[in-house]
């Protein structure tokens, strides 16, 4: 595992530096045409991208969860959840436990974010929470932790980071250009010569394509990092089924995620997002296609180790290059368990599951429980102004409990 | 959530481990998606149910019923008739969040499923869940 990590550090970095060369190089380009000074504007550049990183830094998972409006829970507020994370946190050897967080959304979704594995956190929808089972549910959050785990979460904001001040700079040039664009040609003129003109075409050139050039690195690095994501899902389980059933309940879904924008996209378990066009997406898309992620599960013939994927991720892809690093391929063979019929007799149903969601998401948003005698259970809004409400079973007029402050 | 027919207030009523959202003003309920989707596994076990794809499929009508939109999604939904002599007409979101039921369109297709139940003979599709509602509401019918 830490060649793994240390393999993907490596490649990571590489990638991580054609995104900040292109940010550094546009900066210099668009200094040396509009300022009159390619350190200047090597300079601003590299001062928008340091802000943006301390903000990112500190702020950047609660930023995250806020936008998303993700809501932090305890044990005690879904025991069923919480012992799945602890599970799979004690299957992938992480030292500390991730916070868990809700987000009250009938889409199946989830994403991992963080500063680091000992600051983390998991996000999943409610809808996530009342469609899958235990296995499935174990499968999604084995994948979400080894995003923790494999440090992809900082790699990932860093790069969204660096994209982001790319974007930055190229929408400004643009502005400066069209607006102030008189200006810049008088100076020019006076600068002298054709050496100013291709300055600014170059700048002009490089404004249009780095941030196409960046964002398309920016999905590469994704995509990759969702199969190996699936990988040590399926090895922390040993139950590649789970997450595969996952992703085709999640596929199945038509809800569109409401919180979901574009910067957040790449975080999640699978796009939220839908685009139909498929292979015209496949350069542009942060994820893999989910029937294709589903197939390469299905198809890892009884094992469970990274090689396993790796092997069932080449059959598929017919190109002899696997998506795991060679380093963590040594690794002897792990077999798959075959869960027990004993296991799921256990099971809280759809039912059971949909109303241990639902109370808890009534509880987050204050509701008053009023018990009718005649075993109707009616949730009543703070917005809810009288004293007493009408059963709409039985016509009985009940109490409302008192807002406590 | 507020009610799409009077933006009333709407409680909760959970009744036989079913949610319905159940407006304080107008007496009006929704019925969400996925709720519906609950209901329809556990009665399917003993035979047919109306599901939210085969509501979807029965054809929207043009009438001169105001379009309510949809407290979840913000739609404007389409009016579905359910049950038969008269039909009544229920309101449905085009993006598949849920079912209105206006207070007198509930009792209506209640009293329906009531009188136009032979003894013996196999159920209208419509009826199982129109009759859990009429369970639900006993009150009103």
């Amino acid at each position: 595992m830490w060649e793994q990590i240390r393999s993907n550090q490596i490649r990571s970095i590489v990638l991580v530096a054609m995104i900040a060369g292109l940010l550094l190089l546009l900066g210099y380009v668009l200094g040396a045409a509009f300022l009159g000074s390619g350190i200047g504007g090597l300079a601003i550049a590299l001062v928008i991208w340091a802000i943006l990183n301390l903000v990112a830094y500190f702020q950047g998972d609660s930023i995250l969860l806020s936008m998303s409006r993700a809501r932090k829970i305890s044990r005690d507020d879904n025991p069923r959840l919480y012992n799945v994370v602890e599970e799979m946190k004690i299957a992938s050897g992480l030292e500390k436990m991730p916070d868990i967080y809700i987000i009250d959304d009938p889409a199946l979704n989830a994403f991992a974010t963080g500063r680091d594995p000992n600051r983390a956190s998991v996000a999943i929808t409610s809808g996530l929470l009342q469609k899958l089972n235990r296995d499935e549910l174990q499968g999604v959050i084995a994948h979400e932790i080894s995003h923790i785990k494999n440090r992809d979460v900082l790699l990932m904001s860093l790069c969204s980071i660096l994209l982001g001040t790319i974007v930055i700079l190229a929408w400004y040039a643009s502005r400066i250009m069209i607006y102030g664009g008189m200006r810049g040609g008088r100076r020019g003129g006076r600068g002298g010569g054709g050496g100013q003109v291709v300055i600014i075409v170059v700048a002009i050139v490089l404004m249009i394509i780095a941030p196409i050039l960046a964002q398309l690195i920016y999905f590469a690095i994704s995509r990759r990092r969702e199969y190996l994501a699936d990988a040590s899902g399926a090895l922390y389980t040993r139950y590649p089924e789970g997450l595969a059933s996952a992703l085709e309940k999640i596929a199945a879904s038509t809800a569109q995620l409401k919180s979901a924008n574009k910067a957040t996209a790449p975080m999640y378990i699978i796009n939220p997002f839908r685009s139909e066009g498929r292979a015209a997406s496949d350069w542009t898309s942060t994820h893999p296609p989910i029937s294709e992620r589903i197939r390469i599960l299905r198809s890892m013939a009884g094992g469970a180790s990274l090689t396993d994927y790796d092997k069932s991720y080449q059959q598929f892809h017919r190109s002899g290059k696997g998506v795991i690093p060679a380093s963590a391929l040594g690794v002897v063979s792990v077999m798959a368990v075959t869960p027990e019929p004993e296991a799921l007799a256990g099971e809280a149903d759809k039912i059971e599951r949909a109303r241990e969601t639902s109370d808890m998401l009534w509880k987050f948003s204050e509701h008053r429980l009023v018990n009718c005698e005649c075993g109707t259970k009616l949730r009543v809004p703070p917005e809810f102004k009288s004293d007493t409400i009408q059963c709409p079973h039985c016509g009985r007029t009940n109490p409302v409990p008192p807002r406590h402050k | 959530m507020e009610c799409p027919a009077c933006k009333g207030v709407m409680v909760v009523a959970e009744f036989q481990k079913i949610e319905l959202d159940h407006c304080t003003r107008c007496l009006g309920v929704w019925f969400d998606a996925g709720e519906l989707e609950l209901l329809a596994e556990r009665l399917a076990r003993d035979g047919a149910v109306l599901t939210m794809d085969e509501i979807m499929a029965l054809p929207a009508e043009e009438v001169v019923e105001k379009a309510r939109r949809c407290p979840i999604c913000g739609e404007k939904m389409l009016k579905v008739g359910l049950g038969s002599q008269p039909r009544v007409l229920v309101d449905v979101c085009p993006r598949r969040d849920g079912i209105w039921f206006d207070h007198g369109e509930l009792s209506q297709v209640i009293a329906q499923t009531r009188t136009t139940q032979p003894a013996g003979a196999t159920e209208a599709k419509p009826t199982r869940m129109i009759r859990f509602l009429g369970e639900a509401f006993e009150a009103e019918g």
